[in-house]
């Protein structure tokens, strides 16, 4: 079997013993900002890719990935304990896991947060597993012309089926493409947009503008808002949930998966959309649905494994085509590419053993989680207690200096006070940023992909409709964007985004 | 939150595109464009702007048109003291080290509220700027000076 081969190949890569100690410290750090309320996965990613320059390829991939999952099941913690997501996509686990926590059950709770989670991280890596070698072969028939239909498809699908306005997101995409589009022109080396300043020749780096926007901008906008976080200082008695318990949440886990591990695929998903698709997907079932809101464990365990699996399988198109389906997925680009390898459909045959190292090492990551989780749990609850007025001088710093690691430039660090100023401009007109970042890191590819499908073609637009994959892909396309002007779906859409 | 005539949101959103599509424009003025065959470096930021620029108009005229939430005040305590921050390290970094740059930006940065108390944010200053030094300098081998050359 092919696919046991590559596991095991896989698990080869992932058990050495310096990836091992990368996939913890991934998943611990991972953790820590999920607990704490106001870091994101971006921002942190962002701020350690410039050191993960000295790493092989692998290691790096392993330790960033393990912080974003090791961040989805940080969040549940802060939201059964503290009322407060520590990610956003924990924000469903606050309604009946803060309850539960108030009727005494914290410890259940949590303990079921962490078996579903790990149920739901298990399956997914056997989805991604399963699913990775035929949409590789797929890929291989890929030329320039599908590939660019595609990274439009990507697009598309990121902005419709995410948060907020379409046709501003839209905007932003373009926005983020005007920016990937700074500095030398490739084929003709003539400086664009660059206002004579030799720090933009090389183009824009995207860890400054992820901080500025995420990080930066964030903070400004929190700390505009008064506190308010009351810490509920309970003792977490029993972590051992009962056997009628774990009965009674093993089916909301396993449609969670299931959804989940659909959902994330798809682009825009990632970990944000699937909790909220599960939660209300167990209210409909549910016998008595208004035991929801008052403590149900199912409306725990199935948002807590779909967004697991949603976060897990969103590296399907990232590890298979090339293509992120997030803004985290884009930033994984960026650190793919600044280790020389070039992220796109002939990823899976030319580096097998990363792609398949970083699978393996999503199911080690998701056992070290279960462990570093529920015994360890006094020590995040304790962390819960740090303020945030020291908390975010720390952040503003680490961002500094991590911009200006990545390429020892101060220019990238006035770059970043820039966005951080945008950013902040985008919060108050009510703008997602993820967007932009989905633009910016593909705009090279965009542009380069284009360029050379318009070569083969010679300047014939019709190229892209009369190549049978390519037609498809932008079939689905129009189709996307056709069902975006439908009021009907629009209107579900705003319910199913507003719950 | 009030509501307003206009829909200040999509006006400022709008009015920003235009003006990074006029910017754009401007700045590109003199590349090449070609055709679609033989593109020169100017055909797609041309394109993209353009594309901005419809954006940006439609944008700013629905904001006129509709009514629309107002924004939240700008509270500039925050905003300045986090870009201030930023700033000041951008400038000492390289001059002064990185011990001194990580004092100076996290105090500053530490006046974006008023809860702080000024010993405790010294101390934390002066201990967040060693485990700096410690975690980027000494561990992970950045090339910053740590005090002043």
């Amino acid at each position: 079997m092919e696919l046991f081969d590559n596991l095991l190949m896989g698990f080869s890569t992932a058990l050495q013993l310096n990836n091992l100690l990368f996939c913890l410290i991934g998943v611990v750090i991972g953790t820590a900002i999920g607990v704490l309320p106001g870091i994101g996965p971006i921002p942190t990613v962002a701020l350690l890719l410039p050191f993960t320059f000295g790493l092989s390829p692998a290691s790096a991939m392993i330790m960033l990935a393990g912080i974003f999952y090791g961040a989805q099941y940080g969040g549940s913690t802060t939201a059964i304990l503290v009322n407060v997501p520590g990610e956003t996509s924990s924000v469903v686990t606050c309604i009946d896991g803060h309850e539960m926590a108030k009727q005494g059950k914290a410890g259940t709770a949590l303990a079921i947060a962490a078996i579903a989670s790990f149920f739901a991280g298990t399956m997914a890596t056997i989805v991604i597993a399963v699913l990775s070698v035929p949409l590789s072969v797929l890929a291989l028939k890929f030329t320039a012309v599908e590939y660019f239909s595609l990274l439009v498809l990507g697009l598309i699908a990121a902005v419709v089926l995410a948060h907020g306005s379409v046709a501003k997101s839209l905007a932003m995409v373009l926005l983020g493409l005007l920016l990937g589009l700074v500095g030398i022109d490739v084929s003709s080396g003539v400086a664009r947009m660059t206002f004579g300043i030799a720090a933009l020749s090389d183009g824009l780096d995207f860890v400054p503008i992820a901080m500025g926007l995420f990080g930066l901008g964030e903070i400004i906008a929190n700390l505009e808002r008064p506190a308010e976080r009351r810490v509920v200082s309970q003792s977490i008695r029993s972590l051992i949930p009962s056997w009628e318990d774990l009965r009674a949440a093993f089916p909301a886990v396993v449609r969670g998966t299931a959804l989940g591990s659909v959902l994330g695929v798809l682009p825009g998903g990632g970990a944000a959309l699937p909790p909220f698709s599960s939660y209300a997907l167990e209210k409909k079932l549910a016998r008595d649905p208004s035991r929801f809101g008052k403590g149900a464990i199912e409306g725990v365990a199935g948002p807590e494994a779909a967004n697991n699996a949603g976060a897990q399988t969103s590296f399907i198109p990232l590890l298979t085509l090339g293509i992120p389906a997030n803004a985290l997925m884009a930033l994984m680009i960026g650190a793919l590419m600044m280790q020389g390898i070039q992220p796109g459909p002939q990823i899976m045959t030319e580096q097998p053993k990363l792609v398949w190292g970083v699978i393996a090492s999503m199911w080690v990551g998701n056992l070290m989680l279960l462990i570093i989780n529920l015994p360890l749990i006094g020590l995040w609850v304790s962390m819960l207690k740090i303020p945030y007025r020291l908390l975010f001088p720390a952040i503003v710093l680490f961002c500094c200096i991590g911009t200006y690691g990545i390429a020892n430039s101060l220019f990238n660090v006035w770059l970043m006070m820039g966005c951080a100023l945008i950013g902040y401009f985008f919060i108050k007109v009510g703008v997602e940023p993820a967007p932009l970042l989905l633009g910016l890191v593909l705009g090279p590819q965009l542009e380069e992909n284009f360029r050379r499908a318009m070569l083969i073609a010679d300047g014939d637009f019709t190229v892209f409709l009369s190549r049978p994959i390519s037609a498809v892909i932008l079939a689905v396309v129009a189709a996307l964007l056709l069902a975006m002007l439908s009021p009907a779906i629009l209107r579900t859409r705003k319910e199913a985004l507003a719950e | 939150m009030t509501r307003y005539r206009i829909d200040l949101q999509d006006l400022l959103f709008g009015l920003f595109l235009v003006a990074v599509a006029t910017g754009t424009l401007v700045a590109t003025r003199n590349l090449t464009v070609g055709h679609a065959a033989d593109m020169g470096p100017g055909y797609m930021p041309r394109v993209v702007a353009l594309a901005l620029m419809a954006f940006g108009l439609f944008f700013s005229g629905r904001g006129l048109w509709r009514a629309g939430r107002g924004i939240a005040p700008v509270q500039l305590r925050p905003l300045l003291a986090i870009l201030t921050s930023v700033g000041v390290f951008a400038l000492t970094a390289e001059r002064l080290g990185l011990a001194i740059a990580s004092v100076a930006a996290v105090m500053l940065a530490s006046f974006a509220t008023r809860e702080g108390r000024v010993v405790e944010t010294v101390a934390f200053a002066v201990v967040l700027s060693g485990a700096a030094v410690l975690l980027f300098v000494k561990l992970l081998g950045l090339p910053i000076p740590i005090w002043p050359r």
